[in-house]
């Protein structure tokens, strides 16, 4: 198993028009177009002179190059208005749309499409942010709350308390959750009271990542007082990490809520598109701050690490073993390309 | 108390539980017995990514809501921990590991003959759920499968399951459901038997839960009137789908629930996976093979295994002496909610549109009722 091998969002389900789009997984091009039975993703060169298929045309159930006029199903197989006797094959991808995105997996890979408990929730929205550095980097920055004082404006933690937010991680053989809590940070009134939201309220950030493919689910709730009991809403965010290429990371948020919509409509109609805008201005943020972590090494050994830095190192691991499918141990190969 | 009770109540579930609680809350004593280790047995049990298909808000037994945290449709680790929390909450103290084998009718009394000895009462509750056995159709030559054949009360995840050819078997709930666990667990295909036309219906219409729809205009509007209604909104929400092989009744969703008691497949992502080709939708099954199953329309498909999702028996007469005086063709009770033979209860054996769990809350207070003025 390499690091293509798992389903990875490449685009938003509403970037997809009836125009087919160009995506991009760890270097490699992908046109991507919808059919009449779904969604379709060929690598993005025809397979008669290299043309760019994204942008082609579909025809029913077909992707048209716009070069020669040869047309491709989503499975790979083409056929040459010229030869038609000819049975020319591209390289498919196994492409499904759920959970308001497009992904994709190598025809034939031998992966599981990634669980997230939802099931339950109202859906908030989607949104996507490529954040220019590594991987490996990018991950860091999202599975600590160390950066959430200096880096972000309404969520984490109050600056100059962070020494009193409780952080515990724990590890299992595929999975690395974060569990913190520690006193919310000061928010303006209406906010408080939009979410419904103690004065006293202690915030709770409870995460897990799993790394096929590289994603975190976050539970984002309060409680009255420092023990008491939940309060306000509680959000449920998944961030899928799909890498670009070496030094660039798309990310894709699903954000969920345990409110409902439909038991008082009006107020939800205002409230989710807010929670939704304040979700995006934090993860832009956090976008924001990488563009200047591109070149920073990746390699943790040798570095300076504090008591949030636990998850960093277990994932990194888990990152070569599941993610990559290397051996742990193993020397990393190096792109001489 | 446990020697003398003044009701027995079988099973400790939703239903069991619920009448409990109006029990005690009225001042009826009454022994409840559960054959399992737990309370929820049933619940217990499900596939792991199960969720109610009805919102929280009109899901909770009497006398305790869901907790806020919960999301609008609880999972079923949730719903577990509520009935336990419900328990606790009015000290039922179910008498657990007792599994009745005979409840029979003498001199105006109940004896109930369970595990660890006899009860007698005047009146027992039956609460033992519509999902006690699992019904297991046979086919012929199934017995020649080399594959396994696996009823979905033993299903619980598909990690098994990756790369391999999948039957589900039935298109209710639970088979749509495990179809699509089965699809996410990366089985290298997915079939899903649907034998017969069928309603579907999408969980939320435009944010609004079905059952909300359906607690709102339930009764409201004449039976032609809401089955146009309802097909014109589903048509908009999942299209035509009989390109697919899952064909629309002639008779519309609210007519055949009144007149035929099914209800509507409520989808929560599958047909969007059969649009996608990502699930086939075959016919009934004619035979198996030894690699695979022939179906109705000829076609013979090869599978690695297969999941019956085709439902349970209720098993009442396997412990009710006069069962069939009571019971309908299927095996479910004739009367429920109220008395159905002179100190006899049934609860939680219908599962309308409205929610099987508001209506348990409905019967259950209406059978402590009952019970209570008989004691006064």
């Amino acid at each position: 198993m390499s690091e293509l091998d798992h389903w990875h969002p490449v685009a938003l389900s509403r970037e997809l028009g009836a125009k087919p789009l160009r995506a991009t997984l760890h270097g490699r091009n992908l046109a991507l177009f919808r059919t009449r039975d779904g969604v379709g993703a060929l690598d993005d060169a025809c397979a008669h002179r290299g043309y760019p298929l994204h942008k082609g045309r579909v025809e029913g159930d077909q992707l048209v190059c716009p070069y020669h006029g040869w047309r491709w199903s989503a499975d790979g197989r083409g056929a040459s208005p010229g030869t038609p006797c000819a049975k020319p094959c591209a390289v498919a991808w196994d492409c499904v749309e759920r959970l308001g995105a497009v992904w994709v997996k190598p025809a034939g890979a031998d992966a599981a499409f990634p669980y997230v408990d939802v099931g339950g929730h109202t859906e908030i929205g989607t949104t996507r942010c490529r954040a220019k550095a590594p991987l490996e980097v990018v991950l860091d920055n999202f599975i600590e709350v160390e950066h959430t004082p200096s880096v972000h404006a309404f969520l984490g933690y109050r600056p100059g308390t962070i020494a009193a937010v409780d952080c515990e991680t724990t590890v299992t053989d595929d999975a690395v959750r974060v569990f913190n809590h520690g006193p919310q940070r000061p928010l303006p009134k209406p906010l408080r009271r939009v979410f419904d939201i103690p004065d006293d309220a202690h915030f709770i950030d409870d995460w897990t990542t799993r790394f096929s493919p590289v994603h975190t689910v976050y539970e984002q709730y309060f409680l009255a007082g420092s023990h008491g009991p939940r309060a306000g809403e509680a959000l449920r965010i998944a961030v899928f990490f799909t890498p670009v290429g070496p030094k660039e990371t798309d990310l894709f948020v699903l954000a969920y809520t345990n409110a409902t919509r439909w038991e008082s409509p009006v107020s939800a109609a205002l409230r989710i598109p807010l929670v939704m805008a304040l979700v995006e201005l934090e993860v832009r943020r956090d976008c924001a701050l990488l563009a200047d972590m591109a070149d920073a090494p990746v390699s943790l050994t040798g570095r300076a690490l504090g008591r949030f830095d636990k998850a960093l190192t277990a994932s990194r691991k888990r990152i070569e073993r599941i993610y990559r499918g290397r051996r742990e141990g193993a020397l990393p190969v190096v792109d001489e390309g | 108390m446990a020697s003398s009770p003044e009701v027995v109540v079988l099973g400790a579930g939703p239903s069991g539980l619920a009448v409990g609680a109006c029990l005690r809350q009225r001042g009826v004593t009454f022994s409840l017995l559960e054959r399992a280790a737990a309370v929820g047995s049933a619940w217990r049990n499900h596939y792991d990514r199960l969720h109610l298909h009805t919102v929280k808000q009109h899901s909770s037994l009497p006398f305790a809501p869901f907790p806020d945290h919960v999301p609008q449709y609880p999972s079923r680790q949730d719903v577990v921990d509520y009935l336990d929390a419900y328990a606790r909450h009015f000290d039922l103290a179910p008498r657990f590991g007792e599994s009745a084998s005979r409840v029979a009718r003498a001199d105006g009394r109940y004896t109930v003959t369970h595990t660890t000895g006899t009860t007698t009462a005047r009146a027992v509750v039956v609460a033992t759920g519509y999902n006690r056995v699992p019904l297991v159709p046979r086919w012929p030559s199934d017995d020649r499968f080399a594959g396994a054949i696996t009823h979905s009360s033993g299903y619980h995840h598909g990690r098994a399951w990756r790369g391999k050819r999948a039957l589900v078997v039935g298109a209710g709930n639970s088979g749509a459901e495990i179809a699509m666990d089965l699809w996410e667990a990366g089985a290298s295909s997915v079939s899903l038997c649907v034998r017969g036309p069928l309603h579907v219906m999408p969980r939320d219409l435009y944010g609004v839960p079905a059952q909300v729809n359906s607690l709102r205009l339930a009764g409201r509007l004449p039976p032609r009137v809401a089955d146009a209604v309802s097909l014109a909104l589903v048509h908009r929400a999942l299209g035509d789908l009989s390109p697919w092989g899952i064909r629309r009744p002639a008779r519309g969703p609210v007519t055949q629930l009144l007149e035929e008691k099914r209800v509507p497949l409520i989808d929560v992502g599958t047909v969007a996976l059969i649009k996608q080709n990502k699930i086939r939708v075959v016919p009934g099954i004619t035979r198996f093979t030894e690699t695979g199953v022939v179906f109705e329309d000829g076609r013979e498909l090869p599978f690695d295994g297969v999941v019956l999702a085709t439902g349970y028996r209720t098993g009442i007469d396997e412990f009710l002496d006069g069962a069939q005086e009571v019971l309908d063709g299927r095996g479910h009770p004739r009367v429920y909610g109220e008395e159905a033979a002179p100190g006899l209860y049934f609860v939680g054996y219908r599962n309308p549109i409205t929610g099987q769990l508001h209506d348990i809350a409905l019967e259950a207070r209406r059978v402590a009722d009952h019970i209570a003025r008989r004691t006064s």
